[in-house]
Order: C-alpha cells, then sequence, then structure tokens
C-alpha cells in the first residue's frame, strides 16, 4: 500500500513521534511512503533548531535520520512555515530574516504537493493536535 | 479518476491559523480541479457567522476567502445542524450558501468521500 | 466505506470524542491513542465493542487495563488498511 503521512504537530508533540514511529512501521511492513508533508506546527517538527533536552527523546533529530536513511521525500508547507519563523537559507535571504533553520533533507513547497501526495497515496494518514 | 477529499474545519475563526489554513487546503484542492468538500463542525460553524468585525481584533475576515469557495470549484459545502443548534444559531442566517446537516447525515458524507482531513 | 476515526485528546478535557461519535458511522472504527486511552475508563465506549481499538503504548503507560483492542503500531498500520479511509480528529 501507498502511505501520503501529514503532520500537523511540533517535535516535542506526542503526536509527532506516534507519525514517525507509524512511517517506520509502514516501511517495516513492506508499504511505500509516498510523500510526508509537514503542515499547522508540523513545519516545528522539520527545525533544525531544537534542542531537545538531554533526558527527553529528540524527535527532530529522529525524524531527519530517518527520511534521510529512507530517502523520502518529506515536503514542509512554505506558507505555514513562514508564518512560524521556520526558513531555509533561500527563505531566510529573500525576507532579510536573521538565520535560517531549515536544514537538508527537508524541501519548502505549497500544499499542492499535499494534495499530490493524497492522490498518489492509498491512504491518507494525519498526526497532529496532542 | 481523482481521489475526493473532504476537509472539516473545527475551529473558530480566529482561534489561530487553523481555519485560514483549512481553508487554504481547499482553495489549493479546488485550484487544481480536486473533488473537494468542507464541512463546518463544532466552533467551526462561527466561521459562518454574518458581520463579523475582525479588524477589532487585527485578524483577516475570512468570509471573502470562504465565499470564494465556489469559484474555486469547491460548492459542497455543509454545516452541521447540531453544532449550529449548541452555539444557538439554530436559525441564523449564515455568511455562506451551505447544506446544514442533522448528525445522521454527517456520517452518510463522511462515508462518501475518498479521504478527510479533520482539523 | 468503513472509516477509521483516530483521537488522541482526553475525553475529560476535550470535545473531540463527543464530536466523533455524533459522525460516527455504523461500521466505524474508533483508535484511542494518546491521551484518547483515558476513555477506556468508564463504559461511554462499551456500546462500540469490536470496532473499538486502543495503541497499546498509551495504554500501557497509563497504567490501563481495557477489554478493547489493543494495536501496536504494525497492528496500527494494518487497521489503516483494513478500514478505506482514516480520520485523524488533529
Amino acid at each position: 500500500m501507498k502511505f501520503a503521512i501529514a503532520v500537523f504537530s511540533p517535535a516535542h508533540a506526542p503526536s509527532s513521534r506516534r507519525a514517525l514511529r507509524f512511517a517506520e512501521a509502514a516501511l517495516a511492513g513492506g508499504h511505500e511512503i509516498v510523500r510526508l508533508f509537514f503542515y499547522q506546527d508540523g513545519v516545528h517538527s522539520a527545525s533544525g533548531n531544537v534542542v531537545a533536552p538531554q533526558d527527553e527523546t529528540d524527535i527532530a533529530a529522529q525524524w531527519r535520520a530517518f527520511i534521510t536513511e529512507q530517502q523520502l521525500d518529506a515536503v514542509v508547507c512554505i506558507a505555514a512555515a513562514l508564518r512560524r519563523g521556520v526558513l531555509n537559507d533561500e527563505e531566510a535571504q529573500r525576507w532579510n530574516r536573521p538565520a535560517a533553520n531549515l536544514p537538508a533533507p527537508w524541501e519548502l513547497s505549497g500544499l499542492g504537493q499535499l494534495h499530490e501526495a493524497a492522490q498518489l497515496a492509498d491512504r491518507l494518514v494525519t498526526f497532529g493536535g496532542q | 479518476m481523482a481521489k475526493s477529499l473532504l476537509i472539516i474545519s473545527r475551529q473558530a475563526p480566529w482561534s489561530g491559523p487553523g481555519p485560514r489554513e483549512a481553508l487554504d487546503i481547499a482553495l489549493a484542492g479546488g485550484a487544481f480541479d480536486l473533488p473537494l468538500g468542507m464541512l463546518f463542525l463544532d466552533d467551526g460553524v462561527f466561521q459562518l457567522m454574518p458581520a463579523q468585525a475582525p479588524g477589532q481584533v487585527q485578524q483577516k475576515d475570512l468570509t471573502a476567502n470562504l465565499q470564494a469557495l465556489p469559484m474555486f470549484g469547491v460548492d459542497e459545502l455543509f454545516v452541521a445542524a447540531s453544532s449550529l443548534r449548541a452555539r444557538g444559531l439554530g436559525s441564523a442566517p449564515l455568511s455562506l450558501e451551505a447544506q446544514v446537516l442533522e448528525d445522521d447525515a454527517l456520517a452518510a458524507l463522511v462515508d462518501r468521500f475518498d479521504q478527510v482531513i479533520t482539523l | 466505506m468503513a472509516t477509521l476515526h483516530v483521537l488522541s485528546h482526553s475525553p475529560f478535557s476535550d470535545q473531540r470524542l463527543a464530536s466523533c461519535l455524533r459522525v460516527l458511522g455504523a461500521r466505524d472504527g474508533v483508535l484511542l491513542t494518546g491521551d484518547a486511552v483515558y476513555a477506556l475508563l468508564n463504559d461511554d465506549l462499551a456500546h462500540l465493542a469490536g470496532r473499538l481499538y486502543a495503541l497499546e503504548e498509551d495504554v500501557k503507560a497509563r497504567a490501563l487495563t481495557t477489554t478493547a483492542q489493543v494495536v501496536d503500531y504494525p497492528g496500527f498500520v494494518q487497521l489503516s488498511i483494513d478500514y478505506d479511509k482514516v480520520n485523524t480528529w488533529l
């Protein structure tokens, strides 16, 4: 089965961690992840600036590692990201902001990518809130 | 054939960026000619109260954007009757032309769509 | 079409479960995750027997016991396939 997974919550939310564990289980089960799409506060799950407390799980780092190792398409909605101060180098320059905090492997793009993923996938699963 | 998507918008208009971001999903999908529907449920029905004055709280008025939905090809718009009644809006006029549905019709509505996002 | 509804908020402090039950179809399922597993503490969902699921890690983390079907992540993935679509109450 093909999955499109959309994440609406930041790295410190239990739902972001659940999304990651679900995504891992989907791949382990032999399924395909068409795209990971990060929207609303989910853009914070992609922040390269998160410093998780030493005694807590670093979910932002785990997302990066997972996406990189599995070579997944991980898109962050640009409008949601800008509003929340999550910028890559290009946007930080464009808007003259002091820092870029969206590292590779994340890509900024529009909601069209969410719709495309939903069309390509057999199942669209969203995670967010708590 | 394109998969259809139902967006369930549950938040009050100025509770945060949620309502606008829900609407943006609908408008983006409409721009790609995708079959979409939008249901206003729970506090989401507050988005449809006419004559609101968001300028008072320095917020953007979404009414114009909501009314643009049919122009983007999103004309399947629904409101939950029980949500309206619970908020004293049972017989109030709405700023949008939307089908008012009772609870038993809501399950059938969700059933009709291939995918759903509730935010 | 049968929908799997996924919840993650405590029903004692949030309205999502109540709204979900209004919209729930006769063949739909409910998966409790995160704080939504606290819903297992009373009998409000007893009528959903056979189509009520709970995420194992959340049930165990909170030291709850339940007769609902407890699933792990592979089980969660399988449920999302067995049902025609997934509706998470974000």
